[in-house]
């Protein structure tokens, strides 16, 4: 062991810190044999198990504060199952603790038992994107003058900037109402099967929201989020939905992007 | 000319950690504080509260960053957004120097978000020089590296932990943050003797010292922060002082955080301490010189 580079020493020990089980002497990892026994008694596996449980300690607490919607719906116990699977799938990677739970959405729609629940596959979307807008970058608010200039027939080919702190999240139920119940602590029932798009933004002041929008809003904003120029994005959506004629949806967009400003959400129009 | 002087380091007075329950009521209320120390990673984002009580809290008190996750004695490459980020906020608040702890905190990309023990001896000398006169080219601020607690040892170290810190000073022409509760925990647990670290530390190097509270586990003392600061901590602070002088000193509180009035009232015991060794001092003198 006293031949190892540096770097071999730490991979050892990174191994034994993340193991998922307690380390004592009849379980002692090879990176134990790196360490010297304490002059007060304690053996090496039982020096390394100190920062073993405080990574789980650490690395939990980080998550069940970021996933409080999750939690509820999976049960803390089983949440505490998921969580540890989750650590040992992805591993924390980066400095950026807020980044910690960055996988969670994919690893319980993809990893059983978790997969089979899509209320969970929605509790965590819609608490991952709380912790994206939580520090997204600030972004300066829409100049009104601009659009108060553009002629009518520069709109076709405008783009719609958003907040880089706002997010777009579909699923299958109003999950975003669950969560606020959850947040208030009030008593909470798992909600039917709702198919919903909600926003996910903070506001100037720093507040977080998440309201329900229109479908069709919301298809028109993924457009937009990919960076489509209005016309095309309008065009596209008023496609998929025939049975809405073109001037109530003319009509509709208007009044979107009136609510989508007065929110805040758009923080520029580029014509 | 020592390190303080020739950096012109000033002696902030008695700070506090800047903790989340405490924000709201120092941003409105503007309690007396001499400084505020700040997690440097809870504010690199570019966006968000944080942000934005940065900016407030910067405008009323002296902000010193404090890092967690440089890793400086890790094997992977430093990461240069990190840097950047860290350069972005010392030059937004303005901050004379910065720091972080001698250790490591992951391997092969994966963080463990802990402040790992190095093995101390020549070749981990080396690597630890080499990357922080990296660090300290890009930073361009004094740098100082604190004395981490610990829970283990190495086979493989040929040397004192507080050789190794004070030689990785001078060659890397480093500060040292000297946390004497470390010092404490990490000598009850490896059985060394803690005054002797303090008065083997290069004395003219300390550019801050921090105070905690820590727990006593039966077989091991666990650096929790999470209590009032032991008295025999604070006489191995009083030893610090006599060596170091007029030093900015930090009370660290970051688990069971109490009240505004116990916090403030834990730096002023540690003013008061300071007061006894040296006297009625004229903190920030050195920092006027400069300014």
């Amino acid at each position: 062991m006293g031949s190892l580079r540096l770097d071999e020493v730490q991979a050892l020990l990174v191994g034994a810190v993340m193991h998922p089980a307690q380390l004592d002497a009849d379980a002692a990892p090879p990176a134990s044999a790196l360490l010297r026994p304490s002059a007060r008694g304690m053996t090496r596996a039982s020096r390394l198990e100190v920062y073993r449980e405080q990574f789980w300690i650490r690395h939990l607490a980080s998550l069940t504060e970021d996933f409080s919607t999750l939690r509820w719906v999976v049960g803390e116990r089983a949440f505490d199952e998921l969580l540890r699977g989750y650590l040992q799938a992805y591993p924390p990677r980066g400095w950026n603790l807020q980044r910690l739970g960055a996988d969670v959405p994919e690893f319980v729609a993809s990893s059983a038992p978790w997969s089979a629940d899509p209320l969970a596959g929605d509790a965590a979307l819609l608490d991952w994107a709380f912790m994206e807008v939580f520090d997204a970058p600030d972004a300066p608010p829409l100049d009104l003058r601009v659009v108060a200039a553009a002629p009518p027939d520069a709109w076709p080919q405008a783009r719609i900037a958003f907040l880089p702190a706002l997010r777009r999240v579909v699923t299958g139920h109003a999950v975003h109402e669950l969560r606020a119940a959850v947040k208030k602590g009030e008593k909470c029932q798992r909600p039917l099967a709702a198919p919903t798009h909600a926003v996910v933004w903070r506001d100037a002041a720093c507040f977080l929201h998440a309201v329900a929008v229109d479908p069709v809003a919301g298809e028109l904003m993924r457009a937009l989020l990919d960076g489509t120029r209005l016309g095309e994005a309008c065009a596209s959506v008023a496609a998929a939905h025939p049975a809405v004629d073109a001037e109530t949806f003319d009509a509709n967009v208007g009044q979107w992007f009136q609510q989508w400003t007065a929110n805040g959400w758009v923080c520029a129009v580029d014509i | 000319m020592g390190y303080r002087q020739r950096h012109a380091i000033p002696d902030l007075g008695v700070g506090v950690g800047l903790r989340t329950p405490h924000v709201a009521h120092v941003l409105r209320d503007g309690p007396p504080m001499d400084w505020f120390e700040i997690i440097s990673e809870n504010y690199f984002a570019d966006g968000g509260i944080q942000r934005a009580n940065l900016e407030r809290a910067a405008a009323a008190y002296r902000l010193i960053p404090h890092g967690v996750s440089l890793s400086i004695g890790g094997t992977d490459p430093i990461d240069p957004g990190y840097l950047a980020r860290l350069r972005a906020l010392v030059s937004r608040v303005r901050a004379p120097w910065c720091s972080d702890h001698l250790c490591w905190t992951g391997s092969g990309k994966v963080d463990v978000h802990d402040l790992l023990p190095l093995p101390y001896n020549p070749e981990t000398l080396s690597h630890v020089i080499d990357r922080v006169r990296r660090v300290q080219d890009e930073l361009q601020v004094p740098f100082a590296l604190e004395n981490a607690s610990s829970y283990m040892e190495f086979e493989a170290s040929t040397m004192p932990e507080h050789e190794f810190l004070a030689e990785l000073s001078e060659r890397a022409d480093c500060g040292i943050l000297l946390d004497v509760n470390n010092v404490f925990v990490s000598a009850y647990n490896h059985g060394f003797d803690a005054e002797a670290y303090v008065d083997a530390i290069p004395a003219d190097r300390v550019l801050q010292i921090h105070l905690a509270g820590h727990t006593h586990k039966g077989l091991y003392l666990l650096d929790t922060h999470s209590d009032h600061v032991r008295p025999e901590v604070l006489d191995l602070y009083r030893r610090a002082l006599r060596r170091c002088g007029s030093v900015s000193t930090l009370v660290e509180w970051d688990e069971s955080i109490p009240s505004w009035d116990v916090l403030s009232g834990e730096a002023a015991v540690a003013r008061s301490v300071r007061d006894e060794v040296l006297g009625a001092t004229s903190k920030e003198a050195a920092w006027g010189a400069s300014a």
